[in-house]
């Protein structure tokens, strides 16, 4: 009788080791070295908490915090706005498009592009002497001096939240088609019958009913918004110039970790990074679950 | 038997986990019995050499070639625990002094090789980089990298007068003097340079110092601050043509005339020089100029400089020092494949005995038969040692950013300074930053 569940351990251990060996070891040993001065090489003293009192104090670690929020925030508000407003018109009763497969695919596309070759493709798009952007803008004579995007702040983010958008409100639009789908068409009849306009439609009906769906796509995407590093990183030369203007916090942490050799504060900034995040999502999932629970459910 | 079948099916989940990385280990593993040596490097430059190697003393040496982006990354992991490492590994001067320091390159001060000897028959900068902070030979190169000036022969006949290369480096020789060959270069609707940042390796002046002195203090020096002026006048009095290092138009720039927008005017120039070192004639110049070849020479700038290199040196736990230190011995004083080595690359050497030996009979079709060998060696000697540091890299990228701001024109020089600063003191909380 007691050897039975033994086998049950056997089939789970393979999981174990390695998560054992690749993420908890990895995040443990990043705790430790969040509390010293190690540099990569040599010994690592302990220093007690210098690092994360440092990071408190840190002005630029807070210039990457508000980059990255507003980097993110723009980019989330067009994605989900993009998304919503496709879904609409493709989950429409009256409208009764065709190929929804086939857009799903072409908004989907840029996502599955690595993401070097997208800031290639904009490095060039929106270089300052020679981009087809700018080509265009003088040749069309909105502007009479080429802009060099990539070298005002600004304009830098915008750039980055825009190819963001571009490249991820596909998914969003699948996940939300998805969502969409999930719900009753008696709804929407039910409405049509009622003389409920498009606007009624969806205010009423899809979004109240997508929300688990929106609070999906909103927590994943922060999460991922909150480690925006490769885009920065490869759009200008990689310290988060203009201005500092696209120093996000993981490139903020890479720069200290992999440029400067200072992994013990960057250890610290890792776990800084972390702790905001959870803040963040645990925000976010109150804020959206939270007045639910008190009110009772309508049928 | 169900035991068994579990057992054995929990088995083989665990092996198809480690799977991945036992195909790694066994060929290093292996390794042992097959190959002699192995070496990592970030360029495929020695691969020549280890054919030649192999050839020589019947042996087999593993190379492996790791892009430059990861290199340190890569290699610090397997140099501390010693798993699956290099017998020789080499260093690009942007993280050189790290690594000298690191403790992982055998000391080569000491016998058996005694290295200290050879200092007479190095070009003294590149023997100089190789040494530690107790002045202990880590690491040796074959060559060295000092710069000039490459410009175009038929402009400067026409602008200057002359295309001779020690005319018109004289002409050159400050940078008062530069901006007035650039102001001429102007007035027949020429670029001087193609950016501003092409002056960055005069901004050291006659003055040159470290970034970081001994102790540890950041020094900004007068002569530096200068060259945000330098910079901005280039910009200002538009004599660069706009297209930044490495940038399409900068290669295209090369060989074609471009085109440059500025003040809603739309101009076509051709640019008349380009600041490189030793390997961008071969490197950059030659692989990307098809018209005007031949139309090239190289002189010296208001100061001497060098940019890149590399060093390579022997892994202090490695099983096998005798082969790694030959094959070092191979690469940086074989007077046999050195000179070979040389003629075939045009890589500029740093072992004297072969350099004096080959110097006078060089000459380059591309630079229209002017022998760069002799003006690079002659370089080359007037480079200030002992002024790199580790930091370097960083700090240059740093101080980039901040003439950026001020030469176009978003910070005054006073903020960019001041900001150059706090960014050095923040990547670096144990530097001496001046407060200003």
């Amino acid at each position: 009788m007691k050897n039975l569940n033994r086998y049950g351990y056997y089939f789970i251990a393979p999981f174990w080791i390695i998560f054992l060996v690749f993420s908890i070891y990895p995040v443990a040993l990043t705790f430790y070295y969040s509390f010293t001065n190690y540099t990569g090489s040599g010994e690592a003293q302990i220093v007690g908490l210098a690092n994360y009192k440092r990071l408190l104090t840190d002005t630029y670690f807070v210039e990457a915090f508000f980059n990255t929020w507003k980097i993110w925030g723009v980019n989330f508000a067009l994605q989900i706005g993009l998304a919503l407003i496709l879904a609409m018109i493709f989950s429409d009763m009256r409208l009764k498009l065709k190929g929804i497969a086939f857009f799903r695919s072409i908004f989907y596309l840029p996502n599955l592009i690595t993401i070097s070759s997208v800031a290639l493709l904009f490095g060039i798009l929106l270089d300052w002497q020679h981009g087809s952007l700018n080509m265009m803008l003088l040749k069309l004579g909105v502007i009479s001096d080429p802009i060099n995007w990539l070298n005002e702040p600004t304009s830098a983010q915008l750039s980055v939240s825009l190819i963001l958008t571009w490249m991820w409100f596909g998914h969003s639009f699948i996940v939300v088609m998805a969502g969409v789908s999930g719900i009753s068409k008696d709804y929407y009849e039910a409405a049509l019958i009622d003389g409920a306009n498009r606007w009624q439609t969806f205010t009423k009906i899809t979004i109240p009913l997508l929300k688990p769906i929106l609070l999906y796509i909103m927590i994943t995407s922060l999460i991922g918004g909150l480690q925006l590093f490769d885009l920065p990183m490869l759009l200008t030369d990689g310290i988060g110039s203009p201005d500092g203007s696209l120093n996000t916090m993981v490139l903020y942490l890479y720069n200290q970790a992999f440029k400067y050799n200072n992994y013990g504060y960057a250890a610290a900034v890792a776990y800084g990074l972390f702790v905001i995040t959870l803040i963040f999502s645990a925000f976010i999932f109150k804020g959206m679950y939270g007045k639910e629970r008190k009110q009772p459910r309508q049928v | 038997m169900k035991k068994k079948l579990s057992m054995f099916l929990a088995l083989m989940l665990v092996v198809g986990l480690f799977a991945g990385c036992s195909s790694d280990s066994k060929t290093s593993g292996n390794g042992k019995k097959d190959v002699d040596l192995r070496i990592w490097s970030f360029t495929d430059e020695l691969k020549k050499p280890i054919k030649t190697f192999e050839e020589k003393n019947g042996v087999k040496v593993e190379l492996t070639i790791v892009p430059i982006a990861d290199y340190p990354t890569k290699l610090k992991p397997v140099l501390e625990s010693g798993v699956g490492a290099p017998d020789v590994f080499t260093g690009e001067i942007a993280f050189l002094k790290q690594w000298v320091d690191a403790g992982y390159w055998e000391n080569l001060s000491e016998k058996p090789y005694n290295a200290d000897e050879l200092s007479d028959k190095y070009v003294p900068y590149v023997f100089d980089l190789g040494k530690d902070k107790d002045g202990d030979v880590r690491a040796l190169s074959w060559q060295t990298t000092p710069g000039g000036i490459y410009y175009k022969r038929s402009i400067a006949k026409e602008v200057l007068g002359t295309d001779d290369p020690a005319q018109v480096g004289e002409m050159m020789s400050s940078m008062d003097k530069v901006f007035e060959v650039a102001e001429k270069m102007k007035e027949k609707g020429y670029s001087m340079f193609p950016d501003e940042g092409s002056i960055r390796w005069f901004a050291q002046g006659d003055n040159p110092q470290p970034w970081v002195n001994d102790k540890n203090e950041l020094q900004l020096t007068e002569e530096k601050i200068e060259y945000m002026d330098y910079s901005k006048k280039l910009r200002d009095n538009s004599y660069t043509a706009l297209a930044p290092e490495w940038s399409p138009s900068w290669f295209e720039g090369m060989d074609k005339p471009v085109k440059v927008k500025e003040g809603g005017k739309e101009k076509e120039t051709q640019v008349f020089s380009y600041v490189l070192p030793t390997w961008g004639l071969h490197s950059v110049l030659k692989t990307n100029v098809k018209e005007s070849v031949g139309d090239w020479a190289v002189t010296s700038g208001p100061t001497p400089y060098f940019w890149g290199g590399t060093w390579l040196g022997v892994y202090n736990k490695s099983d096998n020092k005798e082969l790694a230190y030959k094959f070092v011995k191979m690469m940086t004083q074989d007077d046999e494949f050195l000179t070979s080595w040389s003629k075939e690359t045009g890589d500029v050497l740093s072992y004297l005995p072969v350099t004096n030996a080959i110097k006078d009979d060089f000459s380059d079709k591309f630079l229209g038969g002017q022998n760069n060998y002799q003006f690079f060696l002659e370089q080359s000697k007037e480079i200030t040692p002992g002024i790199v540091t580790k930091y370097d890299q960083q700090l240059d990228t740093l101080y980039g950013n901040a003439v950026q701001q001020y030469v176009t024109g978003k910070k005054s020089k006073e903020a960019a300074i001041k900001e150059f600063y706090q960014k050095a003191q923040n990547a670096y909380p144990d530097l001496k930053v001046p407060k200003k």
